[in-house]
């Protein structure tokens, strides 16, 4: 039985019902999407699916065992229709049976959402004026309300779903007709080392970029064009014309808007396929570690020791690599960090104070410098992703571009920190590394990013039932045993006054897991609807 | 007198004026090596700003130079 796969003809839901059934399993849950008629202001006909069934399926395969791995789900099964739709016709169906409810209502949403993210598929609207359109359904990273059997798929288009990321402007989605040229990773995909496994591997990938400048262009630039899944830029500054002699994404014209805007709109121009999230602000360390929870690698490209610092020590706290470079004048400095090589304050341990050395407006550069360290990061993130290993890792690499002299200088871990921890972190202080969020989770999409742990009693949650999808694990229990949680996704602990999900997230941050975080004022603080 | 090779990265070169050089020193330690080489050049950065690295790998100030060493002294640069 395959786990993900297309039909072209319509979907016998009780068939597949059938196929999850087993004795050891007391919970199925479903979801279904059905073609609506209506989108965008537009009234719809009918739709047409389109995929790129060699990539798409085995990507859905992917996503299906993730789902069945994180949350411990028996049976999990996807299946979704190409070709012509028409209205109320069911368009993708999940299915997921385990022991418990929880997981297998966690494990649907995982799929659905996963899927709409990931998966390449194309979707053309047929609408009642007679004109039609492709959307790329890509980019439409649903955010409908989940998701007992047979609840109505939104899909609503009009926005970009990701709650925080308010700066982005509600754009037209990536429309990429069949007809007009599609991506092609061939030249890449010929390596040996890359192939369709690591092709796959750069699509399901997510990076986050600091910095939109002279390192942050070529970096955003190569990793847009190799087919990294999701890249997000961070970036506060709107652009100044002294910037244009080394940030190659921009133009003159462009002067006086904000970089990580112009970057988004360049980059999903060179490759629709990318989901590119911006964020217009500074990279701060009240919000980096919850933005930085959801990526892969981080990949620092500012311009100042503050923010360097910062995102260092938020990858070293997290256990996330990162790709570190700077500039001076016709030189730069390159590092490789992972969660078991030296970190900068390995190398730096007192930190180093912004105005010591020049910035490239104080001390100048050229701009093919900051390109070529920048394209250096670029390869050390994709290495990073292809499982490719680095000289580059637990080491400086110093490049002279006036001598064209490379020198690596080796970086052993600072005594002390070997046991996985940095032990030069600056207090909790200095990087906050907030335990709480505050949210309302009855916002459209505000859990679409999140794993939901429900630690009230059983005889609270029967009082007051949470009508979201969640995991139950009373805290005693996750206490107990916080391998529970598989590490992955970003869970938030609720409970009924937000005292015992701070308290737990608080335990198990210092037991060294990420990704945890306490929803401030548990259940009681929801608004009322 | 010991002679070694000393390589200046980012403001310590331009202060140098030069990228490499062989220098003969009574020096035993990269310390004392970087306040001679301080008191020539008028280096602005203390020591403490610095990083330095001793054949290929970074080293306490305080390490004995090998015969024939290769020291780098490198500053932090935050250009970007």
């Amino acid at each position: 039985m395959a786990r993900f796969e297309f039909s072209e003809r319509a979907l016998d839901t009780l068939a597949l019902q059938e196929s999850l059934t087993d004795r050891a399993c007391g919970g199925y849950a479903s979801f279904e999407g059905w073609v609506r008629d209506f989108n965008d202001g537009r009234q719809v006909a009918r739709l047409e699916y389109e995929a790129y069934a060699l990539l798409a399926v085995k990507e859905g395969e992917r996503i299906v065992a993730e789902a069945i791995e994180r949350f411990g789900v028996t049976h999990a099964r996807c299946v979704h229709r190409i070709g012509n739709l028409p209205l109320g016709e069911l368009a993708v169906w999940v299915g997921v049976s385990s022991p418990h409810r929880g997981e297998a209502f966690a494990a649907c949403r995982y799929i659905i959402d996963e899927v709409k993210h990931r998966v390449p598929i194309w979707k053309k609207e047929h609408y009642l004026d007679g004109d039609s359109g492709w959307v790329n359904c890509e980019r439409c990273a649903a955010a409908p309300a989940t998701t007992a059997a047979g609840t109505h798929d939104h899909h609503d288009h009009a926005h970009e779903h990701h709650d925080h990321d308010e700066t982005l402007a509600p754009t037209a989605i990536g429309v990429h007709a069949p007809g007009l040229p599609q991506p092609d990773y061939s030249r890449q995909q010929v390596l040996p080392e890359v192939g369709a496994a690591g092709q796959a591997r750069l699509r399901a990938a997510r990076v986050l970029v600091i910095g939109a400048g002279g390192l942050g262009t070529p970096v955003l630039s190569y990793l847009a064009g190799a087919g990294i899944g999701t890249l997000g830029v961070i970036d506060g500054d709107v652009l100044d014309a002294s910037n244009l002699h080394r940030q190659t994404l921009y133009a003159l014209a462009d002067v006086g808007r904000p970089k990580a805007l112009l970057a988004a709109e360049r980059l999903r121009a060179l490759n629709p396929e990318v989901d590119v999230r911006a964020y217009v602000q500074r990279a701060d360390a009240e919000q980096l570690p919850a933005l930085a929870a959801g990526f892969d690698v981080l990949v620092d490209c500012s311009d100042n020791f503050r923010t360097r610092f910062l995102v260092n020590d938020v990858a070293v706290r997290l256990g996330k690599p990162a790709v570190i470079a700077s500039v001076y004048q016709y030189e730069g400095q390159l590092q490789v960090l992972t969660p078991s090589s030296a970190c900068l304050r390995c190398i730096w341990p007192d930190g180093a104070h912004d105005g010591l050395v020049g910035n490239c407006a104080e001390a100048g550069v050229l701009g093919p410098v900051a390109g070529v360290l920048g394209s250096m990061q670029a390869l050390e993130v994709l290495k990073l992703l292809l499982g490719l290993d680095s000289p580059a890792i637990g080491a400086v690499v110093l490049v002279d571009l006036r001598t064209l002299e490379t020198r690596r200088l080796r970086a052993p871990r600072a005594a002390g920190c070997d046991a996985g921890a940095c032990m030069r972190l600056p207090s909790a202080t200095a990087v906050a590394m907030e335990l709480e969020v505050e949210l309302d989770l009855s916002a459209e999409g505000t859990i679409a990013d999140w794993t939901m742990v429900d630690l009230r009693e059983l005889t609270e949650t029967v009082a007051s039932p949470l009508a979201l999808a969640h995991l139950h694990l009373p805290l005693a229990q996750l206490l107990a045993d916080p391998a529970r949680l598989p590490p992955g996704p970003r869970y938030l602990l609720v409970c009924a006054r937000g005292q015992r999900s701070r308290g737990a997230a608080e335990a198990l941050r210092a037991a060294g897991r990420d990704g945890i975080w306490s929803l401030r004022g548990g259940l009681a603080a929801q608004p009322r609807r | 007198m010991t002679s070694i090779e000393v390589q200046y990265y980012a403001l310590l070169r331009e202060q140098a004026g030069v990228s490499r050089e062989r220098v003969d020193t009574p020096a035993t330690t990269p310390a004392a090596l970087y306040e001679e080489l301080q008191a020539r050049y008028g280096f602005t950065l203390a020591r403490a700003q610095l990083r330095v690295a001793i054949n290929g790998e970074f080293a306490d100030w305080n390490a004995v130079l090998p015969l024939g060493a290769e020291v780098v002294f490198i500053p932090p640069v935050a250009g970007g």
